[in-house]
């Protein structure tokens, strides 16, 4: 089974063919991922409108391209797969028009794929990781603790209130004036910095629920700045460090809940799975690591390319999906919002709040 | 030649098919619509190639629409006219809006010119003026409403384009009156087609024209507001 995934939910734009044996053993055969950081980085964060420009100068040729490397031509495809939502409309229009227009040529499957599905499904590509497991996925745009029980099958077990974690980390770098994207160079300032200077406020710990909350703390660092002028490196380090062991210490609370509801729901995970980019920070890793051998399971994060927004992954959700009679019609809509879990409930005071989307 | 024509940059959902031959679109199908070409566009798509009677294989050429009009309803277009021609490895082309408007009237009346304009909001259009035999008189541009009737010099005109309403609305009283008005809210497909069928591929690229940047302003000094906004 040979699939061609689109991937243009945000500011990468990214295909790719993988193909998916009847075992379920997945092999990539291309995977092209242009990023649109340059085009965004003198706005300090990514602009909707030049992100779909961006993406429909762009789309066609890495398609080609993908198409070119994989050494697979168009009619031989079985099936057409793009990331559908959620994300930035202007791009998901894009990529989802380009993936209809390729599979009424060709009359191929469409697979419209929920990008956080993608995401979710990433450690059967890399790893053959079976069902069940617990995902955490944290990137600019999404942080939520998720039961991935089949394809498919999902439940969302937790979620952030307000920031994304990924977004918290690039709003700090951007208050202290470091250059986007900011969430590395925030990592990287910490690594010189005294964690224990500043005591930033460590939101949502010990709730017996799964959220996060994010934006309080990034207000905390933003007071904090307000008081120290002039800001020298050393007070930015600090600053870094204190707001990063505020996450790490948060991040590994919640997931230690996330973890025990997941057993109690639905027995041991698999694996404790970390995608998005802030999977990349290393200290991240570090406290996940622990994490998981609390909880005596073990911790899976893909390599970097495939944990960030990628076409392999969107190729392989819709391998997944394909294998399980799943297609959709050229009538579906892109979409800017759209649950993993349809089921999924905003937590009790949070109504209006990002959670219930 | 068989042409695809696509045209969603406006408010209408429009393919069709020309056979240059036979000197007409063998098959078309526009609907009316403000919202939703996303959904509505590649079935609509589909629909015109089966009714045309031909396989996607046959077509020598893809043309759409590039703007200037909805930034997101361009963008559907041109993405599924550069996604069928990169799928079938054929040769896509891009009109303008303005050019579609006006095609049908250049040559009707030499001696008066035409303007086509686009409602862009604001109390500003996108339009063009051109004279009665073809000849740009004033290239496309993005301009307050006044400014477009001060192509009134050019003598009474042909209004074309789905502004041509409001300009002739606001004519100045004391200048003579167009000498037509033509408000029609999308292009017609069959001048998409045939302008689509004319033009050189290498100098019609099938790229977005928006005539207007995007609403985004550089990031400033951002540690030094921080520290304004804390203080307060």
């Amino acid at each position: 089974m040979l699939v061609l995934g689109i991937e243009t939910t945000c500011d990468e734009t990214a295909a790719a063919v993988v193909e998916r044996q009847a075992d379920g053993s997945a092999r990539i055969l291309s995977n092209i991922v242009r990023s649109q950081t340059g085009e965004h980085a003198p706005y300090g964060g990514v602009v909707p409108e030049i992100a779909a420009r961006a993406h429909v100068e762009l789309l066609d040729g890495i398609v080609a391209s993908a198409m070119k490397e994989s050494g697979v031509g168009f009619p031989r495809l079985s099936g057409v797969a793009a990331a559908a939502g959620p994300g930035l409309i202007g791009g998901v229009i894009v990529g989802l028009t380009t993936a209809k227009a390729i599979a009424l040529v060709h009359r191929t499957p469409l697979i419209a794929v929920n990008h956080l599905e993608a995401h979710a499904l990433t450690p059967r590509l890399t790893d053959a990781l079976e069902f069940p497991y617990c995902l955490f996925l944290a990137s600019g745009g999404h942080t939520q603790i998720v039961a991935v029980l089949g394809v498919g099958n999902y439940v969302r077990l937790g979620t952030t209130v307000d920031d994304a974690m990924g977004e918290a980390f690039d709003k700090v770098a951007k208050m202290l004036g470091l250059p986007y994207p900011g969430g590395p160079q925030v990592e990287h300032a910490a690594a010189s910095g005294d964690a224990t200077r500043f005591n930033f406020p460590r939101p949502m710990l010990g709730r017996p629920d799964a959220n996060f909350s994010l934006s309080g703390l990034k207000t905390a660092v933003r007071n904090e700045i307000g008081r120290i002028n002039p800001l020298e490196p050393q007070d930015i380090s600090d600053l870094c460090a204190g707001f990063q062991a505020a996450v790490l210490e948060a991040t590994a609370d919640r997931l230690g809940v996330g973890l025990k509801l997941f057993q109690q729901r639905f027995g041991m995970p698999r694996a404790l799975v970390a995608a998005g980019g802030v999977a990349a920070n290393q200290a991240i890793r570090a406290a996940l690591e622990s994490v998981a051998a609390k909880a005596q399971t073990v911790l899976i994060i893909p390599p970097p390319a495939l944990c960030t927004d990628n076409g392999a992954m969107i190729a392989w959700a819709g391998a997944e999906r394909l294998a399980a009679g799943l297609t959709d019609t050229l009538e579906t809509p892109p979409r800017a919002r759209w649950l993993l879990d349809a089921s999924a409930q905003a937590p009790a005071g949070f109504a209006n709040t990002r959670a219930g989307f | 030649m068989l042409v695809l024509a696509i045209d969603t940059a406006l408010d209408a959902c429009a393919a069709g098919v020309l056979d240059t031959n036979a000197g007409r679109l063998i098959a078309q199908e526009t609907l009316p619509m403000r919202r939703g070409h996303a959904e509505t566009l590649m079935p609509l798509i589909a629909r015109v190639i089966e009714s045309a009677g031909i396989a996607v294989a046959a077509l020598d050429r893809i043309v759409a629409t590039t703007g200037p009009g909805s930034f997101t309803g361009l963008r559907v277009g041109l993405s599924a006219a550069r996604g069928i021609a990169l799928a079938a490895d054929k040769p896509v082309v891009g009109v303008t809006t303005l050019a579609a408007f006006a095609a049908p009237v250049i040559g009707e009346n030499r001696k008066s010119p035409v303007i086509s304009a686009i409602d862009a909001r604001h109390d500003q259009v996108y339009f063009q003026t051109i004279s009665g035999d073809g000849a740009t008189l004033v290239h496309p541009r993005v301009a307050p409403i006044e400014e477009a009737l001060a192509a009134s010099r050019f003598g009474a005109p042909h209004l074309v384009g789905n502004a041509a309403k409001l300009l002739a609305d606001r004519w100045p009283t004391h200048l003579a009156p167009p000498v037509a008005v033509d408000p029609q809210p999308a292009p017609d497909i069959a001048w998409v087609a045939w302008l689509g069928a004319a033009v050189s591929p290498n100098a019609a690229p099938p790229r977005p024209y928006y005539l207007r940047a995007p609403d985004a302003k550089p990031a400033g000094n951002f540690l030094l507001k921080t520290q304004t906004l804390a203080a307060l």
